[in-house]
Formats: C-alpha cells, sequence, structure tokens
C-alpha cells in the first residue's frame, strides 16, 4: 500500500476510471455492476489511489473519527467534478472500538451499488494512518437541514421521502439481507434533482435473517430490541421509518427527553401520542411500524415491505415514477454549481492532530489486516 | 453529512442548542447548559437536592455533537433565517409547535439539533456447547440480594428481565468498597463503563456547566444531589459509553458500592436471548406440521413465542375450548386427559408440544392438559402466527399432515 512502489499506469488507470464515473448520472460504471462480485471489490479497493491524487476543498460533514470533505482530482481541469471523501483515522476507528463497523460499512457500500436512492461507493482505498471511502457528493444536503428550516413537512412532501426511504429499505433487505440501523434525517441527502440519498453506513450489516446484538443506531431512533439487547434484525429499519415519518410531520420524534434513559424508557413502553391534526393514514402507519414487539411489526409480519408501500397513507404514490425518476422531488436544492456546498453546514477546521491518538505499531500489528478490505 | 460517531470522551454538552441558535450563534455557556443537561429534569424534580432510594440518577450523558464543537452551527447560506419565509422563527427562539402540548406528553422544548449516532462494544453470542464465557457469579446473602433487587426494581433495564437474567444479572454486581473519604467514583465528563448501586454509605452528585471537571479548588461544579444506601448512579454506561454527566464523590470514610460494567451486562442479556431462540428453533423443527417452513421462517416464529409459567396442578387446555394456539414445554412436566378415560393418555416432558392443530383452525381441543410440576410453556397464537407467516394452510406447501392421534391427543381433528 506504499504509494511509491504502485505502477504508474494502473494509478493513472484508477484515476481515469474515477472519473469517468462523473460522465454519469448514476452509478452506472460498467466495471462495479456487471463484473463478479470478488472482481468488483478488487476494482474498487484501489491500490493505487493516495489521497495526495485529490485537492480537499471543504469539510462537509466530520463525526468523532471521520470527516468528510468535498474533494476533487488535482489534475482535473472541470471544477464541477467533485466527489465526497470520507477519511477515517485507523487510531480513532480502533479507539472508540468501530473496526467491524467501518468494515461493515465498506462492505455494505460495495455490495448495494447502483441504487438510486443510495450513495455511491467509488473507490476505497488507504494509507499509513487513514482509511479513505470516495463518495459521489450529493450536494443538496441533509434532509434534516431543510426539515428544521420549515419546521414540518406537509404531508405530500413527507409522503413522498417516505416512499423513496421505504423502497432503499426494501432494496437493503430483500436484495441484500443488510439493515442499515441509522436511519434519521441526519443521513439522508438531498442530490441536484430534489430525491434522496442515504449515506453513512456505518451501522449497516449484512444479517439476512438471523439476528444481530450490538447496541447501535441514534437515542430517539433506537428500537426497543435494540434497547433490551434481545436480539435484533432488519425489523429495526421499520421502526425507525415510522419514527422518521412522525418526525417529518411534527417536527419532532415522538420518543423524547432531555436524558436519554427517559427516551429509552419511552421507546420500551411503546406509548405513541399523536397530535390530533395528524392525518389518520399516517398516525395508523406509524402505529403499524413502532410496534413494540418487532413479530407484530409492519414491514416484518407476512407481506413484508409490499404490506408497507400498499398502506393507505402511500395511496398516491406512483412506486415506478420515483424509483426511475420521473418526477422531481417536492424540494430542489438551490445551486449555482455542481459544487456548490452553500447547502452543507459550516465545519471548523480540522483540529491539530500531533497529540491524538497514534497508529502505533502494535496497533498496525493487530489490525492492519483487518483494515485490507480498503 | 452526518458521521458515526460513538461518544467522544471530550464531553460537548452544548451542542443539542445548536440549530436553535444558528443565526445567533453567540449563546453563553449558561444557556448552552440549560438547554441541553440531560440530568435537569431529574434534578429540578427534587427540591431538597435529595434523592429518594431506587432512583437511579443520570445514566451519565452529556451528549455530544461529533465534530460541531463550537455548538453554533453556522450555515453558510444561514438555513433558519431564510428570506423566503418561516419569520415565526428568526428570533432563535422558538415557538411552541402548533398541535402539541404539555397535555398531550408532547414535549415543547425539543431540542432542535444534529443527532449523534451512539454504539456499544461488538457483541457476538457464545454458541451453546461452547464454554468461552460464563457471566461472573459473586456470592451474596439473601438480604443483599433481596436489597439490591429493590435497588433497580423501578429501573426499566432490570424490571423487564425475567427471573433468570434477574438473578443472573444480580449475581454478577461485585462489590466495590470506597476506602475513604472524597474519592470520585466517577468523574464528570469520564468515560462510563460502569452502573453502580449504593450499599453502604453516602455520596455527594456535582455537575459542572462545562461539562467536565475543571482544575482548581470548584472544579467539581455545583452539588446537586447526594445519594444514600438503595440508591442507584450511572446507568446509561449499561447501554454504551457516553461521557459521565456529573461526578460522584464519597462523603464517608467507609462506603460500599455494587458494581456492573456494561459487557457483562449486555452479555448476560444477549447470551440468554441467544440461547432461548436457539433451544425455540430446535423444539420447533421437531413439529411436523411446521416441517415444511424454511429456517428463517421457524426462526420468526421462535421470535414470536411468548413465555408462560404455570405452576402445578393447572389446566393449560381444557378440552372441549376451541383450539387458538400451539404450545411447547420449555420446562416441567404435563399430561393429557381425556373425558371418560382414566388415566393420562399422553405425558409431556421438556421439548414436546401440544396444541398445534389450533394453528390450522379452531376445532374443540379433545383433551385437556395440565401441569404435574411447575411448567414452563411456550406459547403461539393462531393469529400470531398468521400475522407473522400469511395463512397457515398456505405455509404447508401441500405437505400432508399425518394426524397422529397418539402423539398428539389434543388436537386431534373432530
Amino acid at each position: 500500500m506504499v504509494f511509491s512502489k504502485i505502477n504508474g499506469n494502473l494509478h493513472h488507470r484508477e484515476k481515469q476510471l474515477v472519473e469517468s464515473l462523473r460522465h454519469s448520472p448514476r452509478s452506472s460504471n460498467p466495471f462495479l455492476i456487471t463484473e463478479r462480485q470478488d472482481e468488483k471489490q478488487l476494482c474498487i479497493s484501489s491500490r493505487s489511489l493516495h489521497v495526495n491524487d485529490f485537492a480537499l476543498v471543504k469539510t462537509l460533514g466530520t463525526g468523532t473519527f471521520a470527516r468528510v470533505w468535498l474533494a476533487r482530482l488535482k489534475d482535473q481541469k472541470d471544477k464541477d467534478k467533485v466527489y465526497a471523501l470520507k477519511i477515517l483515522r485507523k487510531a480513532d476507528v480502533i479507539k472508540l472500538k468501530q473496526v467491524e463497523h467501518v468494515r461493515n460499512e465498506r462492505k455494505a457500500l460495495a455490495a448495494v451499488v447502483d441504487h438510486p436512492f443510495i450513495t455511491t461507493l467509488i473507490a476505497s482505498f488507504s494509507d499509513e494512518k487513514c482509511l479513505y471511502m470516495l463518495l459521489d457528493y450529493c450536494p443538496g444536503g441533509e434532509i434534516f437541514t431543510y426539515l428544521r428550516r420549515q419546521r414540518r413537512f406537509s404531508e405530500e412532501v413527507s409522503t413522498f421521502y417516505a416512499a423513496e426511504i421505504t423502497m432503499t429499505i426494501e432494496f437493503l433487505h430483500d436484495v441484500h439481507g443488510v439493515a442499515y440501523r441509522d436511519l434519521k434525517p441526519e443521513n439522508i441527502l438531498l442530490d441536484a434533482d430534489g430525491h434522496l440519498k442515504l449515506v453513512d453506513f456505518g451501522f449497516a450489516k449484512q444479517v439476512d435473517n438471523r439476528e444481530t446484538y450490538t447496541l447501535c443506531g441514534t437515542p430517539e431512533y433506537l428500537a426497543p430490541e435494540v434497547i433490551q439487547n434481545s436480539g435484533h434484525g432488519l425489523a429495526v429499519d421499520w421502526w425507525a421509518l415510522g419514527i422518521l415519518i412522525y418526525e417529518f410531520l411534527i417536527g419532532q420524534p415522538p420518543f423524547w427527553d432531555q436524558n436519554p434513559m427517559r427516551i429509552y424508557e419511552q421507546i420500551i413502553e411503546g406509548r405513541l401520542r399523536f397530535p390530533p391534526n395528524m392525518p389518520a393514514a399516517a398516525q395508523n402507519i406509524v402505529s403499524l411500524l413502532c410496534k413494540t414487539n418487532p413479530t407484530e411489526r409492519l414491514g416484518h409480519i407476512s407481506g413484508g415491505s409490499t404490506r408497507v408501500k400498499s398502506h393507505p397513507f402511500f395511496q398516491d404514490v406512483i412506486w415506478d415514477d420515483l424509483f426511475y425518476r420521473r418526477v422531481k422531488g417536492p424540494i430542489i436544492p438551490r445551486l449555482s454549481h455542481p459544487a456548490d456546498t452553500g447547502n452543507f453546514e459550516e465545519y471548523p477546521d480540522p483540529p491539530d492532530l500531533r497529540n491524538t491518538n497514534i497508529y502505533t505499531e502494535d496497533l498496525k500489528k493487530k489490525y492492519e489486516p483487518l483494515f485490507s478490505d480498503f | 453529512m452526518a458521521q458515526n460517531s460513538a461518544p467522544d470522551s471530550t464531553p460537548v454538552i452544548n451542542t443539542r442548542a445548536g440549530d436553535k441558535s444558528a443565526g445567533t450563534p453567540k449563546i453563553t455557556e449558561d444557556d448552552e447548559f440549560e438547554v441541553t443537561s440531560p440530568t435537569n429534569l431529574t434534578f429540578r424534580q427534587s427540591n431538597s437536592g435529595a434523592v429518594p432510594p431506587g432512583t437511579a440518577l443520570f445514566g451519565g450523558s452529556a451528549f455530544t455533537e461529533g465534530g460541531s464543537q463550537t455548538g453554533g452551527s453556522l450555515f453558510s447560506r444561514s438555513p433558519f433565517q431564510d428570506p423566503e419565509g418561516e419569520e415565526d422563527e428568526q428570533e432563535g427562539e422558538l415557538a411552541p409547535l402548533p398541535g402539541l402540548s404539555a397535555e398531550q406528553g408532547l414535549p415543547t422544548n425539543y431540542a432542535l439539533g444534529r443527532r449523534t449516532s451512539v454504539s456499544a462494544e461488538s457483541l457476538n453470542p457464545t454458541e451453546a456447547g461452547s464454554d468461552s464465557w460464563s457471566p461472573p457469579h459473586h456470592p451474596k446473602t439473601e438480604e443483599q440480594v433481596s436489597r439490591l433487587k429493590s435497588a433497580v426494581s423501578s429501573n426499566f433495564l432490570f424490571s423487564h428481565l425475567d427471573d433468570d437474567q434477574s438473578m443472573t444479572v444480580l449475581n454478577a454486581l461485585v462489590e466495590k468498597p470506597i476506602p475513604a473519604k472524597d474519592i470520585k467514583v466517577i468523574s464528570q465528563g469520564d468515560a462510563g463503563d460502569y452502573f453502580y448501586i449504593v450499599e453502604k454509605g453516602n455520596f455527594d452528585v456535582y455537575i459542572h456547566p462545562s461539562g467536565a471537571v475543571q482544575p482548581g479548588p470548584d472544579g467539581l461544579g455545583n452539588k446537586v444531589a447526594s445519594i444514600g444506601p438503595g440508591g442507584s448512579f450511572g446507568e446509561l454506561a449499561l447501554m454504551y459509553n457516553a461521557p459521565r454527566a456529573a461526578t460522584v464523590i464519597s462523603t464517608e470514610p467507609k462506603s460500599t458500592l455494587w458494581a456492573l460494567d456494561r459487557i457483562t451486562f449486555r452479555r448476560i442479556l444477549m447470551d440468554s436471548a441467544f440461547q432461548r431462540r436457539r433451544m425455540y428453533e430446535a423444539f420447533l423443527e421437531e413439529v411436523p406440521l411446521l416441517s415444511s417452513l424454511k429456517p428463517y421462517e421457524r426462526s420468526k416464529i421462535a421470535d414470536a413465542l411468548d413465555t408462560i409459567k404455570y405452576t402445578a396442578n393447572s389446566t393449560i387446555i381444557h378440552e372441549g375450548d376451541p383450539g387458538d394456539a400451539f404450545y411447547l414445554l420449555e420446562s416441567g412436566e404435563a399430561e393429557a386427559t381425556k373425558n371418560g378415560v382414566s388415566g393420562p393418555v399422553k405425558n409431556y416432558r421438556r421439548g414436546d408440544y401440544f396444541g398445534e392443530l389450533a394453528l390450522l383452525d379452531d376445532k374443540p381441543r379433545q383433551a385437556s392438559i395440565t401441569t404435574k410440576t411447575d411448567v414452563k410453556v411456550a406459547r403461539l397464537g393462531r393469529d400470531g402466527f398468521k400475522r407473522l407467516l400469511g395463512p397457515v394452510e398456505g405455509m404447508m406447501r401441500g405437505a400432508e399432515y399425518e394426524l397422529d392421534s397418539k402423539r398428539s391427543p389434543v388436537s386431534k381433528a373432530a
């Protein structure tokens, strides 16, 4: 993985591949889709790309151990060709015990490539200290920003977004057996046409029909079975969809308290309260999705996602029109050019990292093989 | 773009105020603290600052917003001052949402900031038969156990446990002597791994508005409560590692705590859930009526089973009643009897099942089932089955189900 040893031709070819991806609006790179699974992995796990190939333009988002940059290939003349480059520091990933999650994230993103409402992983690579995921740039910013700005979404807008998320969950569950596990407005971006892109697959995991136990998610959106550690599966995403629909329509999630333990207590209790002006169909779908017992939960019970899609809440939705993007979204982001970052928050500069966690030789010996997928 | 981030060890209490303050990014520390202290409610409710025994104080959670250290989210396009409207939101102070009120139980002071993801250590169940992990067992007197039981009885994390889980958890609590006064058991802002119950002594609770203990004489902040025997603190640490929301300090020369760490607690819950699922799946595999189901369908059914306990000499099924549920015998013994037949027509032991034809229709039960000992059964109602997997008849996939009156006298079709 040392840059200087890399064959220059390969480097050139991979950069071209990355560039070519931007020509098509969807990730229809033939390499990624038609090749056999193992070759596809090989293809996007780049051995030659290097962070120095990119100019890091501006921070789009930050986390405790990751930062996402608007990035541009340095020798790219067209200033509109930009990417989102997610950078994770290995030492921080290890310290926060997120190694497994980071591996799951790369695996899940590589597997689910080419869905209209999921962010595209173009390539991943790594160097001595960091892991990198090169993603398509989604210029509309977070749906969270629009929701908080408008306070609440109308029934029409809520239904549109809920429908796109429903199709995304359906795809993740039925095609890949992947539980997403961190649905919330902060993780849903708008593209230039006002359609959704689900980003941040940090907790996504292929669980198929088995159960898994690691607690993860966002407090207000945790399903009761996650809190109680009784084993959880795909059904957690249907629970979170119920919370999401509620938050779209009401402006805040149904279970909330300043003390997170009280949030969890309310979730376990599972008593939903609806404002009287909330449409009946919406109240109904939320109460069916937010069944405390996962075996009674819409989406998980007989009929699966088909039952969700045929619920009266979605009666005006023409599903194919959304999937094939024949209609525009209800909110079209204001963009002056394709690389405009005005819809994202401003983030302070990266902190001085000299005194933070060091990726020591010991850590390297122990963990480096686990990062070999990148 | 949100990044998943386990709560940082650097506490940033202020950030739930973030979006509220957008547009007017200068907010004082006090304001930030007021908005977001996770302990506000708890402490405001207790007038004197004394906390009744059994009240688990704060879980130790400062919500951290990874990265957005300033609290004020600065938008380059200031979305909260959109020139096209929303004038009512320009003050930074949010009016209550229409349709929401306290009487409906919806909080009107919802913090509108971006929310950080949380995550606990990755856990994988101990496979049956492998003895790589067993929960720690620290012996306690009966009196101690009953005191501990009542100390956690009001805590929802414990009150939902079954008897076995509850016992295992109580056994895992380890005694932690606090040998002197002024020992900081937990420090605000530190990583949280343990939950504590007070056995003996009194502890004071301090909160510093900055979100962490500061150097200097007033570094602990303000005393907000004290906790005596039977009280507990640090419960959020049983969920995931979040920075402690307060400092807890001993006030007597000799005190005693009981401690439980997150990994032990969550492992106990996980292992018992995992083993129960596998046991149910194995039982279900033996039921001919369900043999044509796919393994994942059986595993779904295993999820939907309700555990019910009966004491000895209780009747689980009455002959002649319409059948509505299927039962697996999880532990204990039971027998089937029929009117007009002397003596039991069949005996049931662990792993046996009865009433499975009730999944097909509600024909009257052909026998009664009575418990001979204390019994635990797993019950699956026909409605639950249908809801989960669709009409039962369709699930059988044409497989002929042999009616075996000897095997299953209860369900024999009339």
